[in-house]
């Protein structure tokens, strides 16, 4: 997978593509390390127009991720989610707690 | 370095000796091939130059044997030839050597190809420490990964899985499984299974679902409800894993004698239900995030509630099953799972589905540990209402009780408080009723149940009839308990020794008007609660109600030892 981070204003993208699994690990940290910590972003979203897959290590590092953004104080939504990825999260039930776009 | 110099003309080793020693190497001797090898042997030099020509054995020949000798450590033989025997030297190298120099020796390049050598054979060090730390490493994690399997197996209680109605598989994608199946029957046989998911696979995941196990089996046993278990398994999970990891659990809990099933779902994909034509009679979706991720006391406890009439499969999977992909990207799906599930006994439909599945992937391996239950919803595989205990004229009890245990409740710890279990707590401690408390269990349950439910909520029995009866019912008796303002139970149990055995007495008194107890003359076997007392009635030496019906007395004496 890989993971790039686009900087538009106050919006912060996180596009992702590929399989994202456990292997996205540091990629993925890196990425989220970037965009939270870049100047002015207050919103944070990941975009997953390109994944294809996505497994439940995925999940636990959006779960992280969630956390950091909400001690940073920034907003966080999933967004262009395929069939194949809406699925995972929603057999997570993780539209109770991310906003899914 | 060390290097070992053979070659049968005194000038030359004393020529090129001197020259290797004033390069800073340590330097090792030979006058002919055999002292050659046999110096290899016992100095254990870091490389050889080697005269091709020498009496007794010659520099290729001594080549070969040294290398087969010094087989797991690489030595770098070097000859040292003339121009009219190079056409041998394609043959040497074939058999052992690395490298050869002309005569006269050039000293500028000697100097140049001992340094080649020395790098080469540091990289050939380092890489040889780097295999043996692998391989440290690899026994050291088989090893940890064999006390982890022994662990694990011990926790999940394999054994318990053997129940008559349930057949499960598990295939792990590494040595570990991240997935869990486990069951267990409460006293009031009422069959718990779960089947549990933890993120990624092998070691890390297997740790995940771990701190589950515990409260599931314990309080399993002492007869706590779905939702109790639930809420323990989730502050576990929250106490013990770190942020970002979680569990997907399905809970369900299938009671044979009320058939009823019920079920939680929080991240497992849809649950099942086949009838016996292979038709999906029920799916229950997702509801819930897994266990682990909302703070603990903001846990959704909302199960759903199933009447089953006839038989049908139960199926629980994990996403492994679904998602497992053949060669040609395409997953197993849920079409094939219903095929191989639907219309045929629980325990072929097992083994179609594990047969299926690896016609499926041809030989290839799963990315996701995959675990598959099947219950076997059959309405007839109620154990038979035990026989009624004759013990003839009940004996007169003659004496102090050897223990009494009191309780008194009032609305507000009706409310909040898991009664039977606490008073199971209680039985489990006590010696001689060890085999009786899937017994005392029901008897309890039941006694307790009629208090709070006719006698203090002063609910009907009637509104249980009907396809939602069951929904209906305790939906009502959730809001009338809540509204509750006064009211009183009162449990007292007592333990007299009768010949070598133990009567339990059990008193069971509630502050309400009294109910109305004529059913119990004619229980119907269909209707739950009717067919409840009659269990009770059944286990029990004698059962009496007193007053208006608002007390009851029930004596159970332990079986005798066989």
């Amino acid at each position: 997978m890989t993971a790039i981070v686009e900087i538009d204003g106050q919006t912060g993208r996180l596009l992702l593509s590929g399989q994202f699994d456990f292997s996205a690990h540091r990629d993925f940290r890196q990425a989220c390390d970037e965009v939270l910590g870049a100047a002015g972003v207050n919103e944070v979203l990941v975009d997953f127009q390109q994944v294809d897959y996505l497994d439940s290590s995925a999940l636990g590092m959006l779960l992280l991720l969630k956390e950091k953004a909400a001690a940073a104080g920034k907003t966080l939504a999933l967004v262009n989610c395929r069939d194949t990825v809406r699925q995972v999260l929603e057999i997570a039930c993780f539209g109770k707690i991310f906003t899914i776009r | 370095m060390k290097v070992l110099l053979a070659d049968d003309a005194e000038v030359v080793r004393l020529l090129i000796g001197r020259f290797v020693e004033s390069l800073g190497h340590q330097l090792i001797l030979a006058n002919d091939g055999i002292e050659a090898v046999e110096q290899c042997m016992a100095e254990q030099p870091d490389m050889v130059l080697m005269d091709m020509l020498m009496p007794r054995l010659d520099g290729p020949e001594a080549g070969r044997q040294i290398k087969q000798r010094m087989s797991a450590r690489w030595v770098p033989i070097v000859l040292i030839t003339a121009v009219e025997e190079v056409t041998k030297l394609a043959d040497a190298m074939e058999i052992g050597a690395d490298d050869y120099l002309l005569k006269p020796v050039n000293f500028r390049i000697l100097e140049a190809k001992i340094k080649a050598i020395e790098r080469t054979v540091e990289l050939n060090r380092k890489v040889r420490e780097q295999a043996e730390k692998l391989a440290g490493y690899f026994d050291r994690a088989e090893e940890e990964k064999r006390v982890a399997r022994h662990l694990m197996e011990q926790l999940v209680n394999r054994e318990r899985l053997s129940d008559p109605q349930l057949h499960s598989w598990i295939a792990p994608a590494e040595s570990l499984s991240g997935d869990l199946v486990a069951a267990a029957r409460t006293p009031g046989q009422v069959l718990h299974l779960m089947l549990a998911d933890g993120i990624g696979h092998g070691l890390t995941a297997a740790l995940n679902v771990l701190p589950l196990t515990q409260p599931f089996y314990a309080m399993t046993e002492r007869g706590f409800a779905l939702t109790d278990i639930l809420m323990e398994m989730h502050r576990k999970v929250r106490q013990v894993l770190p942020v970002g990891r979680f569990v997907a659990v399905a809970f369900v809990a299938v009671d044979f004698v009320k058939r009823t099933i019920e079920v939680w779902n929080g991240g497992i994909p849809e649950l099942q239900l086949y009838d016996d034509r292979g038709g999906v009679l029920k799916r229950w979706p997702s509801r819930h995030l897994p266990l682990g991720i909302l703070p603990i006391d903001a846990l959704e406890l909302e199960t759903e509630r199933y009447q089953f009439n006839r038989r049908a499969n139960l199926v629980l999977c994990s996403d492994g099953l679904l998602e497992a992909r053949n060669e040609f990207g395409e997953a197993f799906g849920v079409t094939r799972l219903g095929l191989a599930c639907g219309g045929r006994p629980a325990a072929e439909a097992l083994t179609r589905t594990v047969d299926m599945l690896s016609d499926f992937l041809g030989g290839a391996s799963c990315h996701d540990d995959v675990s598959l239950a099947i219950v076997d919803l059959d309405p007839d595989a109620v154990l038979p209402l035990p026989e009624h205990v004759e013990v003839g004229e009940l004996p007169q009890i003659a004496g102090e009780a050897r223990w009494r245990y009191v309780l008194s409740l009032g609305a507000e710890e009706l409310k909040t408080l898991h009664t039977v279990p606490l008073i199971m707590g209680f039985i489990s401690q006590v010696k001689p009723l060890t085999q009786a408390h899937a017994d005392i269990f029901l008897i309890l349950t039941e006694l307790f149940v009629n208090a709070v439910d006719h006698g203090l909520l002063e609910l009907s029995s009637d509104i249980k009839e009907g396809t939602d009866g069951m929904e209906v019912y305790l939906a009502e008796r959730a809001r009338r308990l809540v509204a509750l303002r006064e009211g009183r139970v009162e449990i007292e149990l007592a333990g007299y020794d009768l010949g070598g055995r133990t009567m339990l007495r059990i008193r069971v008194a509630d502050s309400g008007a009294g109910f109305d107890w004529s059913w119990q003359e004619a229980p119907d076997n269909l209707r739950p609660s009717g067919r409840g007392i009659a269990l009770v009635n059944a286990l029990c030496a004698s059962l009496r109600f007193f007053g208006n019906g608002n007390t009851v007395e029930a004596c159970y004496l332990t079986r005798q030892a066989l």
